[in-house]
């Protein structure tokens, strides 16, 4: 049997189709999930994004018109929702961070190998800290570069600007984290 | 591109393979050459390698079922009229940033000079002076005084005859006012 197309699947959805939706939710929620856990670091709010995301995506199907994939329509509408969650997370900055905690105290990141390297651990919470602190912007090029892989041409589509603006915002976020990871790295 | 700054700028666009050949073998035959770039080279892909394992190492598998149901219970849930007006209405009552303040004081700023020099009273600069004036309201010399006080707001209206112009023309208005 041959795979719907994506394109098919949104016309599907935009007539109503309730399971043509579903199969889109099946085809990207982990990917949207990966990105924007990687942007929140909070697993909790991510799964509320991921939720408003698709949410979102179905209520505006009908204006989608297929100008762009619909992955990147997707993701537009993800790392919007999980930009302006970021910004209110940094007004909340303490919050942040223990929920940060609570997720590495939860996976027990810190205790899986009692003879790991402590340069190595030092390294991952410095790291871990610096990433947090980038702005918004920043860490959204780093995440979707990093953990996705995307080209800067597909990065700057998403995030609406260009290649240049995605190559200067990544010179700029791994110059902060590298002076402040320099005696580790 | 030649510099060992303008090198360094590029050594992550190289690592991630985003330079066309020209630049790519610039920075290439440069850092065959160059060991301060080199070291800058070491540690950005030590850097980019464990951004890696720290995203890599995040549970990222998603429980599809649960997450599913619960999409389909807010899709199927009636929502408030204010949150679809809050949702439309989003982008564009975002709170105004420190940014926008500056261009916004200048521009009221430019209104309130404009305001002023069209309608004298109007603009927040226009001088704010106490007021009088005198009319002659009929042919007998009869007179109305009008007197703004600004300070106190006190308004005095003032009727009085003149007994020396009972004869004056209408209509004209008199030079000689009350003294206040």
């Amino acid at each position: 049997m041959v795979e719907a197309s994506d394109w098919e699947l949104v016309q599907k959805c935009q007539a109503g189709d309730m399971s043509a939706f579903e199969e889109l939710v099946s085809r990207y929620q982990q990917k949207v999930f990966m990105v924007i856990l990687g942007l929140l670091r909070n697993r909790e709010d991510a799964l509320e994004v991921a939720q408003e995301t698709f949410f979102r995506a179905y209520r505006k199907i009908k204006s989608f018109q297929g100008g762009s994939s619909f992955y990147t329509w997707l993701y537009r509408i993800a790392v919007n929702i999980a930009i302006d969650a970021q910004r209110r997370q940094k007004r909340n900055p303490l919050d942040f961070r223990e929920s940060m905690d609570g997720v590495m105290e939860e996976r027990n990141e810190f205790a899986k190998d009692p003879f790991a390297d402590v340069h190595d651990k030092e390294l991952r919470v410095k790291l871990v800290q610096s990433i947090n602190d980038l702005t918004p912007e920043h860490r959204a090029v780093i995440v979707l570069r990093t953990l996705e892989g995307l080209s800067y041409k597909d990065i700057g589509a998403l995030l609406g600007c260009s290649e240049g603006t995605v190559m200067s915002r990544l010179h700029y976020a791994r110059k902060k984290l590298q002076e402040k990871l320099r005696a580790f790295l | 591109m030649n510099t060992c700054g303008e090198i360094r700028e590029s050594i992550g666009a190289w690592l991630d393979g985003e330079l066309s050949g020209a630049g790519a073998d610039a920075v290439r035959l440069h850092l065959e050459t160059c060991l301060v770039c080199g070291e800058e080279r070491r540690q950005l892909e030590n850097l980019n390698r464990a951004m890696k394992d720290v995203f890599e190492s995040e549970d990222f598998r998603l429980d599809a079922e649960p997450f599913w149901h619960g999409l389909r219970q807010r899709i199927a849930a009636k929502r408030p009229w204010h949150a679809d007006l809050a949702e439309w209405a989003g982008p564009f009552i975002r709170a105004p940033s420190f940014a926008w303040a500056v261009p916004a004081v200048i521009v009221l700023l430019i209104g309130a000079l404009y305001f002023g020099s069209i309608l004298p009273g109007w603009g927040v600069l226009a001088p704010r002076n106490n007021f009088a004036t005198v009319e002659s309201i009929d042919a007998y010399g009869r007179n109305v005084a009008l007197l703004r006080e600004h300070e106190s707001k006190t308004t005095v209206i003032w009727l009085y005859q003149n007994p020396d112009n009972e004869n004056e023309g209408a209509g004209e208005t008199s030079d000689k006012g009350p003294a206040f």
